[in-house]
């Protein structure tokens, strides 16, 4: 088991299969996020926080378009099973505890965006003779750059005054989604041969 | 690799050295992880101690809570960490961030330190300090680990080491960014949200402490270091002349030497604090040299203090041209 991807070829690219099923990952996963921010997003923007689902709607749209676009992608077999289990992983997941559904589900979506951007990193992967200019290579540091600010939102919103009073659910649902989302990615990193903590 | 199961989380730790006898435990700062002790704890070694580093919770290799972490917290890993190395001498050794912590430990559970050394430290937020944190936040929002590291380089190096050491800073930074994690870092500094000053509390410390500080800290500045000194009874406040925020990176085996001449000193009952203030030596195996009487340790510059009450006055700018 390898502690990165790779071995990178000649021209510093990542294998096409990896590159393939680590898209596949982070597309599916960012994803949602973008699918669960578009439900949640009414169509004329009047409260502060709806401008930052808008902004946190537009940067999941773009972090899909660029993995769509720099990755090398291949036939892989194994793609629509594991796809399928991670599209009914990220799920709206009904939270108990929670002062009425729709507020459930905001922190729900909150905590998924939460492990999602400061669980995964895909660049803490790169092997070191990786091209910088190779543009997998550079969309990867972009998506785990993006997502440490992508996280602010969720960091505003799951440790706000609005929150103090559920701060244990808020920490549950936090951790569920933290739990989920690590032993995905480190299910499909496993079947790359990679191990990633 | 040892681990403690505290009740906030796993905590990676090392221990290295005689497995009897004293023991120094190092508190790391903000960035910091256990291996960056390696110069400094060498040098406590060298000198017969036991040294027990650890990475804080947040840190490193230990737990990150995803959301909240409390210096409450931090502080009883720190009490746990001691109780399990059993009752024998224990120095504590906190570098900025974790040099709060150490303060507080000594505050809240006094019996558990034989001496104690806050480095670069403090134990107020000073408007330069609060803002300084807050660009250090905002640098770690919106720029990540990276801008953040290099932000903190020229704070904590002098030019002399970053010239010297240009060829492994990309190295160390890749270091840093891979080890810590943007949301960790960032619950780390939000943990000084609510901090409350310890300046009123730090008369309680009866451990014999000595104050360590670099000669051109502007992280934490010399007077932050100073209220430490005025405030604990039995400490004096030591400065490393020509560094930075990271003596005991920069000069590792001279703040080791520092340190285990104190840890020796209290062992042996010689250590007289006295809010004393001295200035260490250039190298190792030097003496350490009280700071001139008479003149003002908090400038930059030689200043005379004013006279004691009853003595003569003189001409400020005859003192000056004397000195």
């Amino acid at each position: 088991m390898n502690g990165q991807l790779g071995p990178a070829d000649e021209g510093g690219r990542i294998p096409a299969l990896q590159q393939t099923r680590i898209a596949a990952f982070l597309l599916s996963a960012h994803g949602a996020q973008a699918r669960r921010l578009a439900v949640t997003m009414p169509m004329q923007l009047h409260q502060p926080w709806h401008i930052e689902l808008h902004a946190q709607y537009c940067r999941e749209m773009e972090i899909l378009s660029l993995l769509a676009h720099s990755t090398a992608w291949v036939f892989d077999p194994q793609l629509p099973l594991m796809t399928w289990q991670w599209e009914g992983a990220w799920l709206p997941r009904p939270m108990p505890g929670a002062a009425d559904h729709f507020h459930g589900l905001l922190v729900d979506m909150a905590a998924l965006g939460h492990a999602i951007h400061a669980g995964i990193r895909p660049a803490a992967l790169l092997p070191d003779d990786a091209a910088p200019a190779d543009p997998f290579v550079l969309a990867m540091r972009r998506i785990e750059f993006e997502s440490g600010r992508l996280l602010q939102a969720q960091i505003l919103f799951l440790k706000g005054p609005q929150l103090a009073d559920a701060r244990d659910y808020v920490a549950a649902a936090v951790e569920y989604r933290h739990e989920q989302v690590r032993e995905l990615w480190q299910a499909m990193l496993k079947g790359l041969n990679v191990a990633a903590e | 690799m040892p681990w403690l199961a505290s009740k906030s989380g796993k905590i990676h730790y090392e221990l290295s050295g005689p497995e009897n006898g004293p023991v120094c435990v190092l508190v790391n700062g903000l960035t910091q992880y256990v291996k960056l002790w390696m110069p400094f704890r060498d040098g406590l070694v060298a000198r017969g101690f036991q040294v027990a580093s650890y990475d804080m919770l947040g840190q490193g290799q230990s737990d990150k809570p995803h959301l909240f972490i409390e210096q409450d917290d931090q502080v009883e890993v720190l009490r746990e960490l001691i109780a399990s190395l059993g009752p024998r001498p224990v120095f504590v050794g906190g570098i900025s961030f974790g040099g709060v912590i150490a303060l507080r430990c000594a505050i809240e559970h006094p019996e558990t330190i034989t001496g104690l050394v806050p480095m670069s430290s403090f134990a107020e937020i000073s408007p330069q300090l609060m803002r300084l944190g807050m660009a250090m936040r905002t640098a770690l929002i919106l720029g990540g680990t990276g801008y953040l590291q290099d932000l903190l380089f020229p704070m904590n190096f002098s030019s002399a080491w970053l010239d010297a050491k240009a060829d492994i800073i990309g190295l160390a930074t890749r270091r840093g960014w891979l080890i810590n994690d943007v949301y960790a870092l960032q619950n780390l500094m939000e943990s000084f949200l609510d901090f409350e000053p310890l300046t009123s509390k730090l008369s309680s410390i009866r451990a014999p402490t000595m104050i360590m500080t670099g000669e051109f800290d502007f992280l934490t500045p010399r007077p932050l270091q100073d209220s430490l000194r005025a405030h604990i009874p039995n400490s004096a406040l030591v400065i490393i002349p020509r560094a930075y925020h990271a003596f005991t990176l920069e000069r590792a085996d001279l703040a080791a030497y520092v340190m285990g001449r104190f840890a020796e000193d209290v062992l042996a009952g010689r250590f007289a604090g006295k809010q004393s203030v001295w200035i260490a030596p250039d190298e190792v195996g030097g003496e350490l040299t009280p700071f001139p009487a008479g003149f003002d340790h908090l400038r930059s510059i030689p200043v005379r203090l004013p006279p004691p009450e009853g003595a003569e006055a003189s001409s400020p700018l005859h003192e000056t041209a004397a000195s």
